[in-house]
């Protein structure tokens, strides 16, 4: 066990939308260097987590602890989020990954451009460097985004159902990266829907229900007869597809 | 031959500038079309294309009590008109953030108030004449004052527009990337909102409240038709108001007509023209539309 405290802990958070709270007494943290997979039914509060998270809502009690300074934060949402019709190409979409911690009026350097030609050949991208977003496939725009948080070398990762619409091969390339970015210490969390997917990604899953959160091992959802008890796995899950 | 077509040019595109004010009206006008255009650019990409619209009247009532108060005094008509555009957009954020009601109806409900407010207040303390001219300006009566104002707020403009650029940009394409690194989106909207209404104050000495804004969106229209990049349609705006101002200056002198509308009527030709021949979506390109063979090289923007 690392006995260095996680950059990301939760201490007794509640968490409301308007009037109503969503989730509380939220404790744990989230492991330097592993993957989280975010689970549970859809309204069980797993987006009001990543708004808690990223500081975007603020607590009705409690705190989020987090030492990852906010530039090196990246929220990966769902892809209706952009505005495609923005006239910018994959490489500027890219490239604005290096703004908050480049500057506001800074132009771009030589080995900020070499930078961005690396990360899209590492994704399979470089071939669409000059396309405009609104002319990419759902997979395309995927790996572009992902490319703007390497680019922005993010040190705390949160994705909001990455694979969703996305090709098989896309879904293969975006595990890859996840995975070495994990390797290079970023803590990164994940929402998913699909089993088979959390059993390759994740090392360990939160589990959401009835407002609360439980941090459980992966395995528990590979192997039959886990350690959850049956009823509270099954209503965390329910909604959440098996392969 | 050559000396007579020189002499034809000069005194077409030269001699009338040979007159100061003609060149305080060409100077005021350089400067709005450098300044108003990529506001117009981002205006259209964030769809509020009709907001520009909407501020023009909503400084109207400022540009009266500055009338009102101190007679064709630019720099009081000018601070008014500041005053009342931020009160009217501050006045439909609020209400709208309170009711829950779109900020386009808000703003359509203050912009006509205040309309209806600046021309009463026009008419009670002037005379038609004032009025007319506060609606639809008067280059040609750019005097000195008035010209370091429109250039000092111009620059002031462009300066501003290039700090808080790349937040405009991402809060245009993503605006959850701004807020996840702790900028609220509403204050570059705010600042941005206070550009615009900052422009037409610039602009309502030379083209009048109503008209002020034409320069500032007509050639951002007219830009989509030649850029998908959003440098390219800075620059071709930019350059569509430039030729428009200077165009219509010379059109004005040389035929006699009034110079707001010939230059915001050349920045709409330019549109016109633009949407028939432009290299992008256009009419023309639409006809001649033919998809690129498979394996065949991939279109850049451009």
């Amino acid at each position: 066990m690392d006995a260095k405290p996680a950059r990301l802990r939760l201490h007794d958070l509640q968490l409301a939308q308007g009037n109503r709270t969503v989730l509380e007494h939220i404790d744990g943290e989230f492991r330097d260097g592993a993957i989280t997979a975010l689970i549970g039914a859809n309204g069980t509060g797993k987006s009001t987590l990543i708004q808690g998270i990223m500081g975007m809502l603020k607590p009705i009690a409690g705190r989020v602890e987090c030492r990852v300074p906010r530039e090196r934060r990246a929220w990966l949402p769902q892809q209706l989020a952009l505005d495609l019709t923005f006239p910018m190409s994959v490489e500027e979409l890219v490239m604005t990954g290096s703004w908050p911690s480049h500057g506001a009026l800074k132009g771009y350097c030589a080995a900020h451009y070499r930078r961005g030609r690396e990360i899209m050949a590492r994704l399979g991208i470089s071939h669409l460097a000059h396309r405009p977003l609104g002319e990419l496939s759902g997979g395309q725009r995927q790996r572009a985004l992902l490319g703007r948080t390497l680019m922005q070398e993010a040190k705390l990762l949160l994705l909001d159902e990455p694979f969703a619409n996305v090709d098989a091969e896309t879904v293969e390339v975006l595990m890859t990266v996840l995975r070495d970015m994990a390797k290079e210490g970023a803590t990164i969390i994940v929402v998913l829907h699909d089993m088979e997917q959390l059993s390759r990604l994740a090392d360990e899953a939160v589990v959401l229900t009835g407002g609360h959160a439980r941090w459980v091992p992966v395995e528990s959802f590979a192997q039959p007869g886990g350690t959850l008890p049956v009823p509270f796995l099954s209503q965390a899950i329910s909604g959440v597809s098996a392969c | 031959m050559l000396g007579v077509l020189l002499a034809s040019l000069h005194e077409w595109l030269v001699a009338p500038f040979d007159y100061g004010f003609m060149r305080r009206a060409l100077v005021a006008s350089l400067a709005l079309s450098l300044a108003a255009p990529p506001m117009g650019v981002f205006l259209v990409l964030r769809g509020m294309s009709l907001i520009g619209d909407a501020m023009a009247h909503a400084i109207l009532p400022g540009v009266a009590l500055g009338f009102l108060f101190a007679g064709f005094s630019l720099p009081m008509m000018s601070l008014g008109g500041i005053l009342s555009g931020l009160l009217v957009a501050m006045l439909a954020g609020s209400v709208s953030q309170m009711s829950g009601q779109r900020e386009d109806a808000a703003m359509a409900s203050f912009f006509l108030i205040s309309l209806a407010a600046g021309v009463m207040i026009i008419s009670l303390g002037g005379s038609s004449v004032d009025l007319t001219h506060v609606l639809f300006g008067s280059v040609l009566a750019v005097n000195t004052t008035a010209l370091v104002l429109i250039a000092s707020i111009s620059s002031v403009i462009v300066i501003i527009l290039a700090v808080i650029f790349r937040a405009l940009v991402v809060e245009c394409l993503d605006p959850l990337f701004l807020r996840g690194q702790g900028v609220r989106g509403s204050l570059a909207h705010g600042a941005f909102l206070g550009l615009v209404v900052l422009n037409l104050t610039a602009g309502f000495q030379t083209l009048g409240t109503l008209m002020a804004v034409g320069l500032m969106m007509l050639p951002a229209t007219a830009a989509r038709f030649w850029s998908k990049r959003l440098e390219g349609l800075i620059v071709v705006a930019i350059g569509i108001a430039l030729v428009a101002s200077t165009g219509g200056l010379l059109l004005s002198y040389h035929f006699n007509i009034p110079s707001g509308p010939a230059i915001i009527l050349l920045a709409g030709l330019g549109y016109i023209f633009s949407a028939l021949f432009g290299s992008h979506h256009s009419l023309l390109q639409r006809l001649r539309r033919r998809a690129a063979p498979l394996g065949a090289e991939t279109p850049e923007l451009h």
